[in-house]
């Protein structure tokens, strides 16, 4: 098992924004733009947008399904990491607003929130200290 | 309805159909060499799109992406986004709601120029109507008026490239993208 790293010092690199079209997924859409502009490491700046419909996980291994379209992404936060084996994993959390403005909460599923019509996001890289 | 099932099996993600036509084109990004951070304070009386935009324009900033960290309005609207019964695009903002006196729980808002070159403001936040009820959605910036209190922004300048809001054919609305000019001074 990989040493967990409770401290890691670092600094701020770079800022990218993006906006990823419909139906691409958000979280793997936030991974390709780290592709895009060449970060390995980066915290989500600010996001807003819509999703098709929203998966949500549970504690239990379930899937909190919240049904659009459109489900409002109203808060989000996370990060992107670049993984020992060479891939880059993000790490999405937030609140989502149904079409009746009703509210729901928790990390997003990867490969399940297909967005609806636009996705804004706001990247600041993280450049850990070697 | 409910809009809201739990599930032990893995939902199918829908791939919608928009009325444009699909451009391969799936991601539209820019970077800016070093982050410029604001610390934002949006005064009591002026509207979140006033207190925005004003004093971000006076130090030269015309593209941000902001975070609204929290705070009361003495008045707030917002909008939903159901299906467009009208079938121009996927879905329509709705007629906005009022909210009333408002606690605005978390918002994002991202700053730029609509295609009438003016400033424009998309915010999307987390809301406690003065009813009691949580709620979220789209808000209408230039009717939401600040309470008694300054309310905290933090804010990231995003310089040598500018957000501006253009036609995307593809789901036949207007929307902010990234182009690499830039007016942030």
């Amino acid at each position: 098992m990989a040493e967990m790293i409770a401290v890691e010092q670092g600094s701020m690199g770079r800022v990218a924004y993006a906006r990823i079209a419909p139906n691409e997924d958000l979280v793997q859409g936030v991974e390709k733009v780290c592709l895009a502009e060449g970060f390995r490491n980066a915290f989500v700046r600010g996001a807003l947008g819509s999703l098709v419909d929203s998966c949500l996980g549970t504690i239990d291994g379930k899937y909190l399904q919240i049904k659009g379209p459109a489900v409002e992404i109203v808060s989000l936060a996370g990060e992107v990491r670049s993984d020992e084996d060479g891939s880059l994993r993000a790490a999405l959390t937030g609140v989502v607003a149904d079409p009746e403005g009703n509210v729901y909460g928790g990390p997003f599923v990867p490969g399940l929130n297909p967005i609806c019509m636009t996705f804004e996001v706001t990247l600041e890289e993280w450049l850990p200290a070697r | 309805m409910t809009k809201r099932v739990v599930t032990t099996g893995v939902p199918r993600p829908r791939t919608l159909i928009h009325p444009g036509r699909f451009n391969p084109v799936r991601i539209q990004s820019h970077h800016s060499s070093k982050g410029r951070h604001v610390r934002l304070a949006l005064l009591p009386g002026v509207s979140l799109f006033d207190g925005l935009v004003k004093p971000l324009a006076e130090i030269g900033i015309t593209s941000a992406s902001t975070t609204i960290l929290g705070g009361y309005f003495e008045g707030l609207q917002y909008c939903v986004a159901p299906p467009d019964q009208q079938r121009q695009a996927v879905i329509a903002y709705s007629k906005p709601i009022t909210a009333g006196h408002t606690y605005m729980i978390f918002g994002n808002a991202t700053l730029g120029k609509g295609m009438n070159g003016l400033p424009l403001v998309h915010c999307h936040a987390a809301i406690r109507t003065e009813s009691g009820e949580v709620k979220g959605g789209h808000i209408l910036t230039d009717t939401c008026i600040v309470g008694r209190d300054p309310i905290p922004v933090l804010v990231t300048s995003l310089d040598e490239f500018e957000l501006r809001q253009a036609y995307d054919p593809e789901t036949n609305i207007p929307l902010l993208q990234p182009y690499k000019e830039t007016t942030n001074g």
